[in-house]
């Protein structure tokens, strides 16, 4: 095997060069092209908004010489590739290779690498990364089987570890809080006040919720129509706040009003009209549009921006305690992947040894057995083919287990390998 | 099967509890198992001592081991289906709580459950009917009576805007109020009705115990009853003010089974 992950990310290179090198879509199919005809290998290239990497490799025939990849001139690659000189692109990137690039990758899949642990779309992003490249015939049996790898690691991550529990945006969040008021949304009215571009986030996921209906109130009519017709709502006169605050189950507030529009005095006179059940508001308005006061859990659940910051925050230290456990995974199906490989790799040296042993073995004896003919009971014969059989096996066995056990230590097996091939001239 | 005495079980479901609270503090699968398995075997070391001893629900020590027994059934349901819940927490301490006040009571009967108005000793089908018509009733009010608890609970958690998914697990506050709700409204025609099949043996006895202190008490307990059905749904008294008042009838059918026995110097 030899592997190379060559590229840049967030943490080692600023924004202004990453947009640089990224590759856009209609530029990938050329980039595979030209990686898998100048360099003879196997290419996946994974460009993010938070990182750009080429994942390049080939398949050591063991029976030939073996031909190293060279990093520096993918790197050059990457500069000529997007015009750009080499000594401005070559000290932000960094190479892996080998093992470093299976766990690079591995870690990456995992979302251990991104910007916010744990974020669900990386495993994406690889996934069809690697799909496009399939697309462009740039991958071969080393990429198809790392890759597949990679999503069976990232999977795992995710199940076994609480690394990808909660919610990370404050949109979402405010679900959290919604779900711990209220069981079932079929029969439950949104009122969404102003048009903020967070409301409209928000709003998103209230959506996936599923409520019977949603208003939409603003002072503008105008601005109210258009929330309502991009969030399938029904917008509402303004001057009809009270009543419609009075009847509604789910409040999302997001107006640019300069001090509250809803004072304790005047919740008051609408929480005397209000006969369901608790009334849940979402103040994400800054400053916020509703007293905090009102608040009091039972009939009435304000939340407003820090609230839900604090989810935000919560979620983000949790999952970092959980970052060593997903590592230690990393880790694992790293070197189980690199045992993997090199099982595949050296199974058929050994099978090739064992045929050519065994057919020298089979020529020999019944050379031998020809000379005696006639001479030889047929209890004599299976002795004599028993020995040489049994000869055969503890030459063979030697060598065979050090191979082994050089693979399952994760060596790699390369030097024997050589040996081998050059003791037993397997290469002819 | 003779030895399995009360202490079996209630140190069962203790262990349960504790195992409870320490999957609340550390979560993990092996101690929810452990909790299930200690529940499940105070479950089956009740069901084994009521089976033998065969207490009479005449007695307050019958009733309130039989009651427990019906909750404690509730507790693994609810465990089983709802595992993430923080449900024994809730409901463990209530089964401990009537098996060791059914112990404070004694198993010997007290000196009115041999009196004629005593319509539970009376061997009649109707005795039976009008026995398990109020032990469902109850039933009815003790699962009100923990949704009432889990209401509180949740209502505070939202009031100090804990964070989703810390602490107690618990139902939105819209389900527990429904499942409060729902206790309550099969509650009281079961108590309506094992009161008036009570009334009924009481007529053939001639009226003759109705000066009795548990036909008195729940008398009590049947307006306090009614009294909380109008306000849940004539008031429209919802939330926290429907969940204290839940708590309250519920105290009060504790009152109603203890003071009656407590008041004729049973127990002792």
């Amino acid at each position: 095997m030899n592997l190379l992950a060559i590229g840049c990310s967030y943490k080692t290179t600023p924004i202004e060069v990453r947009e640089r090198l990224a590759f856009k879509d209609d530029h990938l199919s050329r980039a595979h092209t030209e990686l898998g005809a100048g360099f003879d290998c196997e290419a996946v290239i994974l460009s993010t908004c938070n990182r750009v990497e080429i994942y390049a490799g080939c398949v050591l025939d063991d029976l030939k010489s073996q031909r190293e990849l060279d990093a520096e001139s993918i790197v050059e690659f990457f500069a000529d590739f997007h015009n750009m000189p080499l000594a401005e692109v070559r000290p932000h990137l960094y190479i892996h290779r080998q093992a470093e690039a299976v766990r690079h990758l591995f870690r990456v899949a995992a979302s251990l690498d991104s910007m916010i642990v744990g974020e669900g779309q990386i495993a994406g992003q690889v996934k069809r990364a690697y799909e496009q490249a399939v697309h462009d015939d740039s991958v071969g049996p080393l990429l198809h089987t790392l890759f597949r790898h990679a999503r069976q690691v990232a999977r795992r991550v995710r199940t076994e570890t609480g690394i990808a529990h909660g919610h990370v945006s404050v949109s979402s969040a405010a679900v959290d809080y919604v779900k711990q008021v209220f069981d079932h949304f079929d029969d439950k009215t949104i009122l969404v006040l102003g048009a903020g571009k967070m409301g409209e986030l928000t709003l998103r996921h209230l959506r996936q919720l599923k409520p019977r209906r949603i208003w939409v109130a603003n002072r503008s009519p105008e601005k109210a129509q258009a929330v309502a017709k991009g969030c399938g709502g029904e917008a509402m006169p303004w001057e009809k706040l009270d009543d419609l605050l009075a009847r509604a189950d789910i409040v999302l507030s997001t107006t640019g009003a300069p001090e509250p529009i809803v004072t304790r005095e005047r919740y008051q006179q609408i929480d005397a009209r209000r006969s369901g059940g608790p009334l849940v508001i979402l103040d994400i308005a800054v400053p916020r549009d509703f007293d905090p006061r009102i608040h009091d859990g039972d009939r009435t659940c304000l939340f407003n921006i820090d609230d839900l910051k604090r989810i935000r925050e919560a979620t983000l230290a949790d999952r970092l305690k959980h970052v060593d456990p997903a590592e230690a995974i990393v880790n694992q199906e790293t070197k189980a992947f690199l045992k993997d490989w090199a099982r595949r790799r050296h199974g058929p040296v050994i099978a090739r040894l064992t045929q050519d042993f065994e057919s020298k073995r089979r020529e020999i004896v019944s050379e031998l057995l020809g000379k005696l003919n006639g001479r030889l009971t047929d209890d004599d014969r299976r002795r004599i083919e028993g020995a040489f059989r049994l000869l055969l096996n503890r030459l063979l066995h030697g060598p065979i287990t050090a191979l082994t056990e050089e693979t399952h230590t994760g060596g790699g097996g390369h030097t024997l390998l050589d040996a081998l091939r050059k003791l037993f001239r397997l290469q002819e | 099967m003779e030895r399995i005495t009360i202490v079996c079980f209630l140190a069962s479901y203790a262990m349960a509890l504790g195992l409870e609270f320490l999957n609340q503090i550390r979560p993990m699968r092996l101690i929810y198992w452990l909790a299930l398995a200690f529940g499940s075997a105070g479950l089956v070391a009740q069901t084994i001592f009521l089976a033998v001893q065969q207490p009479p629900l005449s007695w307050q020590f019958g009733w309130m081991l039989f009651l427990a027994w019906i909750l404690a059934v509730f507790y693994l349901v609810g465990s089983v289906h709802h595992r993430r819940l923080s449900w024994g927490l809730f409901v463990l301490p209530l089964v401990l709580g009537l098996v060791g006040l059914g112990a404070a009571f004694g198993r010997r009967p007290d000196s009115s459950a041999s009196s004629s108005a005593d319509v539970l000793s009376i061997p009649t089908a109707w005795g039976m009917i009008h026995g398990w018509l109020l032990m469902l009733a109850a039933v009815g009010l003790c699962v009100g009576f923990l949704a009432s608890l889990m209401y509180l609970v949740q209502a505070h958690r939202l009031r100090a805007k804990t964070l989703p998914g810390h602490g107690l697990r618990l139902w939105s506050l819209e389900r527990i109020e429904a499942m409060n709700r729902r206790a309550i409204v099969l509650a009281f025609p079961l108590l309506t009705a094992g009161m008036l099949v009570g009334l009924v043996l009481m007529f053939q006895e001639n009226l003759s115990g109705w000066t009795d202190p548990r036909v008195l008490a729940s008398v009590v307990l049947w307006i306090a009853f009614a009294v909380l059905l109008y306000l849940r749904f004539g008031y429209h008294l919802r939330g926290r003010p429907a969940a204290l008042l839940t708590i309250l009838t519920f105290v009060l059918l504790v009152g109603c089974l203890a003071l009656p026995h407590w008041g004729q110097g049973g127990g002792r």
